[in-house]
């Protein structure tokens, strides 16, 4: 095993561990405030969670960084492949949903949240997001395995 | 584009991974180089020829 790729593992299990840590810390304080009615400590506990999740993003993102130096060039054509085309693949069928539910007929349609049954307006612009992500995601893994595939 | 990676390999008895080692990329990269199938961008196609110690026009050869 190189030296460099000794370091992007270690690299790895550090992310890893520093978010399980920021996670568990964050569900801590979510259980413990879970029962909080006092307004000002809800939102409070919102930013606290909100800054656990920007440090956790940010923490992924020199993960990412670091990877993405660390794997050779055709590793990276077939990820920036697999960006494009299946990224805007995704993105493209996630659009036929958001055009259909912004018709007024929509209005109708037995729609619910993937967040515990709520149905304010936040829990589906999250659920929307998430299946766009989730259709992104699956576009890109499909174009990578596609790529690959093709130049085996 | 059409190469010469396989045979000048084979002629060193070297492994798809032993290359990939020299080369500092994936035995899935040696082996896309070596089917054609993907074309090197220039620093590695220089670095290919530095391996084989060969001009790169001699490994490389415009397929059309």
């Amino acid at each position: 095993m190189t030296k460099r790729r000794k370091n992007l593992i270690i690299l790895l299990l550090s992310c890893l561990l520093v978010t399980m840590a920021l996670g568990m810390i964050t569900g801590f304080i979510a259980g413990y405030w879970s029962d909080v009615t006092d307004d000002r400590m809800g939102m409070l506990l919102f930013w606290v969670i909100g800054a656990f999740a920007v440090i956790t993003m940010a923490i992924c993102m020199i993960f990412s960084f670091k990877w993405m130096q660390s794997i050779d060039e055709a590793a990276r054509e077939a990820h920036k492949a697999a960006w494009f085309w299946g990224g805007t693949g995704g993105m493209s069928l996630g659009m036929v949903l958001v055009i259909l539910s912004s018709l007024p007929q929509a209005e109708r349609l037995p729609l619910s949240t993937w967040l515990d049954g709520r149905t304010d307006p936040a829990a589906f612009m999250a659920t929307g997001a998430l299946a766009m992500l989730l259709l992104m995601t699956l576009g890109y893994t499909i174009v990578w395995a596609w790529w690959w595939w093709k130049r085996r | 584009m059409n190469n010469r990676l396989k045979v000048l390999r084979a002629e060193r008895n070297w492994s798809q991974a032993e290359l990939a080692d020299r080369l500092g990329v994936s035995r899935q990269t040696v082996n896309a180089l070596e089917t054609g199938r993907y074309d090197p961008s220039l620093p590695l196609a220089f670095k290919i020829a530095r391996v084989f110690s060969q001009p790169i026009e001699s490994i490389f050869t415009d397929g059309d």
